[in-house]
C-alpha cells in the first residue's frame, strides 16, 4: 500500500488504483459473507449431515445412513400434519394481516388529522415481544374471567365457559388471531409508506376525469401500491411459517398436536428427544416445502415492481 | 370535482376504522396492565377493572429475576445491535455503490432469514461451545450481531442509494481511499439511518426468545422472554404477577418507540419503498 503511494509513476498508481479499490470492497463485505456462512451455511451444511446420518445432540454424525431419516420422516403422518397444517396457518393469518393491513392503511392516510400519536399506537403490538404477546393472549382466552370470557358473558352468552386454546377446533385460530394482532401493524406501516410516495397530481387529474371511490382506488390507487402489497405479502407469509413462540407460550402445541406447527415439531425431536437425524430431516423437507409456497409469491412481488 | 358529502363519507369512514383498529390494538395491551393492579382472586372473577388497585404484583415482580432478565436483555440487544451496524454498514455501501459481491452476494443476503432460527439452535450451540462462549451473554450478543446483518444491510443499502453520489465522488478526487470515505463522508451522512436500523435491530434482539432460551440457561444470564416464559411453574400461576412482569418487560420497548418514533418510521419503511 505505501510503497504504490510514493511511487512517482502517475500511470502505473492509475492502474493499481482500481485493483486497490476492489480489495478494500472485498474486505467491505467479508462481514457480511461471514455472516451468511455463520447462520446460513453452516447450519445448513449441519442439517444436510445430520439428515443422512444417525445424530444425537450429544454425539452427532455417528455414522452414514442414507435416506433412513428422510424416509421414516416422510412416513410419518404427524410430520406430515404439521407441515400441511402450519401451510394452511401461515397463508391464512398472511391473508387476513394482509387484508387488514391494507385498510387500515388506507385509513391512516385518507384521515389528514390522524397523527403520529395514533400511528405509534397503532405499531405498539409490532414492537411486543413475541413471548409476552402470547402471554397476553393466553390470559384474555383464560377461560376463568379472562377477556374474551367475560365479554361474552356480557353480551349474554351464557352456558359452559369459552376456551379456544384448550379446543382442537379452536386453538390454532386463536393462535391465529396473537399472530394477526401482531404483525397487522408491519403490514399497515409498509403500504402506508408507498401511499405516501404516490404523487398527488395524478390522482387529482383522475378525479377531474370524474373517477372518484371505488373506482379511483381500482384504476389508480391500487396499481401504485400493488407491488408493496405483495411484496409484504411474502415477507409476511415467512414470518407466519416460523412461527414457534406463539405455540410455544399459549399452547404448547396442544390439545393433543391441534397446534402443533413445523417449527415447533423440529424443536421437540432435536432438543426434546434429542434426535438431531430425524430434526434434520424434517428441517430440509420443511425447507423445500417452504421455498415452494413462497417462490410463486416472490415471482410475482418481482413482476409487480419491475413491470 | 367530488362533491363534498362523498367526500365527507369518505373521511369519516376512515375515521371509524381507525377507532376500530385503536380499539383492538390497545384494549388488550389495557387489559394487561389492569390485571396487573388485581390480586389473585380477582384475576379469575370475571372483571375488567378492579375497584382497589394495588402495585403489590409489581413490587413483587421487582424482588424476582426479572430486572435482572432485562437488563441482561437490554445488554444483549444492544451490543448485538451495535456491532452489527459495525458489520453491516461497509457491506451495504459497498453492495450498493460498487456491487460488491455480485449477485449471489444479492440473491443470498436474506436467505438465512427464509427458515425457522430452530434450524440454527442445534449447529450454534455446538460453535458457541467450541469458542467457549456458551451460556454467556457476549457469546449471545455476537450470535444477535450475525444474525441481523443481512436486514441492516438490506435496509441501509437503501438509504445509501439516496445519498447524492457527487460527494463521494468529491471525496475521492480529493484522494481519500474508500476507508477515508466511509468513515468521514458516508458515515456522519448516514447517522440518522444508522441510529433507526440500529433501534429497529435492538428491539428484534430484545424480543428474541428461541436462540436465547438455548444460548444462556442458567438464571444470571437469562434475558427477559426466557425468564418470562419461566414464569408460569407454579401449578395455580398468579395472573396478575405474570401480567405485572410482563408490562414491565415491555416498558424499555415501548419508551424506545415513543421515544425514537420517527427513526422507527423511516427505518421500517426505508427497506420496502425504494
Amino acid at each position: 500500500m505505501a510503497n504504490t503511494a510514493t511511487r512517482v509513476r502517475p500511470r502505473s498508481s492509475t492502474g493499481q488504483e482500481p485493483r486497490r479499490q476492489a480489495r478494500a470492497h472485498r474486505l467491505f463485505v467479508a462481514p457480511t459473507i461471514l455472516a451468511i456462512v455463520v447462520l446460513g451455511a453452516y447450519p445448513l451444511l449441519f442439517i444436510l449431515a445430520g439428515a443422512f446420518s444417525d445424530s444425537t445432540l450429544g454425539k452427532p454424525f455417528r455414522n452414514w445412513v442414507g435416506t433412513e431419516n428422510l424416509e421414516v420422516v416422510l412416513a410419518d403422518g404427524d410430520v406430515v400434519a404439521s407441515i400441511v397444517r402450519t401451510v394452511l396457518y401461515a397463508l391464512g393469518v398472511s391473508v387476513v394481516s394482509v387484508g387488514l393491513g391494507v385498510v387500515i392503511a388506507l385509513a391512516l392516510e385518507r384521515a389528514t388529522r390522524s397523527g403520529a400519536v395514533v400511528r405509534t399506537l397503532l405499531l405498539l403490538p409490532l414492537i411486543t415481544p413475541p413471548v409476552v404477546v402470547g402471554t397476553l393472549w393466553k390470559l384474555v382466552f383464560n377461560p376463568g374471567g379472562g377477556l374474551l370470557d367475560t365479554l361474552l358473558r356480557g353480551v349474554g352468552v351464557e352456558g359452559a365457559s369459552i376456551a379456544p386454546l384448550s379446543s382442537t377446533f379452536w386453538a390454532l385460530p386463536a393462535i391465529g388471531l396473537a399472530d394477526v394482532w401482531q404483525w397487522t401493524p408491519l403490514v399497515t406501516l409498509l403500504v402506508y409508506a408507498a401511499l405516501l410516495t404516490q404523487d398527488p397530481a395524478v390522482r387529482e387529474a383522475a378525479s377531474l376525469d370524474g373517477a372518484h371511490g371505488f373506482s379511483l382506488f381500482r384504476e389508480i390507487t391500487w396499481p401504485a401500491v400493488a407491488g408493496t402489497v405483495a411484496a409484504v405479502f411474502f415477507i409476511r407469509l415467512v414470518i407466519a411459517l416460523k412461527v414457534f413462540d406463539l405455540v410455544f407460550i399459549m399452547t404448547s402445541g396442544g390439545p393433543g398436536v391441534a397446534s402443533t406447527t413445523t417449527s415447533y415439531v423440529i424443536y421437540q425431536v432435536a432438543l426434546k428427544e434429542f434426535d438431531i437425524g430425524r430434526a434434520s430431516a424434517i428441517t430440509l423437507v420443511f425447507a423445500v416445502v417452504v421455498t415452494l409456497v413462497t417462490i410463486p409469491f416472490a415471482v410475482l412481488t418481482r413482476r409487480l415492481t419491475h413491470d | 370535482m367530488i362533491d363534498r358529502s362523498a367526500a365527507r363519507h369518505r373521511s369519516a369512514l376512515s375515521y371509524t376504522v381507525l377507532a376500530i383498529a385503536l380499539v383492538v390494538t390497545l384494549v388488550p395491551l389495557l387489559y394487561l396492565f389492569s390485571l396487573s393492579l388485581m390480586g389473585r382472586d380477582e384475576t379469575v372473577s370475571g372483571i375488567l377493572w378492579t375497584s382497589s388497585p394495588k402495585w403489590s404484583n409489581w413490587a413483587e415482580v421487582i424482588g424476582t429475576v426479572i430486572p435482572l432478565s432485562i437488563g441482561n436483555s437490554l445488554l444483549a440487544a444492544l451490543g448485538g445491535a451495535a456491532l452489527t451496524l459495525v458489520f453491516a454498514l461497509p457491506g451495504a455501501w459497498a453492495i450498493a455503490r460498487f456491487r460488491a459481491g455480485g449477485r449471489t452476494l444479492g440473491a443470498t443476503l436474506m436467505s438465512p432469514w427464509l427458515l425457522p432460527p430452530i434450524v440454527a439452535v442445534v449447529p450454534l450451540l455446538t460453535l458457541l461451545r467450541i469458542v467457549g462462549l456458551n451460556n454467556t451473554l457476549p457469546g449471545l450478543a455476537i450470535v444477535y450481531a450475525l444474525a441481523n446483518v443481512p436486514v441492516a444491510v438490506w435496509l441501509l443499502e437503501g438509504f445509501v442509494r439516496r445519498l447524492p453520489k457527487e460527494l463521494e465522488e468529491a471525496a475521492t478526487i480529493d484522494g481519500a481511499g474508500s476507508w477515508r470515505t466511509l468513515v468521514s463522508v458516508i458515515a456522519p451522512l448516514l447517522a440518522p439511518s444508522l441510529v433507526a436500523v440500529g433501534i429497529i435491530v435492538a428491539i428484534l434482539n430484545y424480543n428474541e426468545f428461541l436462540l436465547a432460551t438455548f444460548l444462556t440457561q442458567s438464571a444470571d444470564t437469562q434475558t427477559f422472554p426466557v425468564a418470562l416464559s419461566l414464569f408460569y411453574g407454579d401449578r395455580t400461576p398468579h395472573f396478575g404477577k405474570i401480567a405485572a412482569a410482563s408490562f414491565i418487560g415491555v416498558i424499555p420497548v415501548f419508551a424506545a418507540a415513543v421515544f425514537f418514533q420517527r427513526w422507527l418510521v423511516s427505518g421500517l419503511t426505508a427497506g420496502a419503498v425504494r
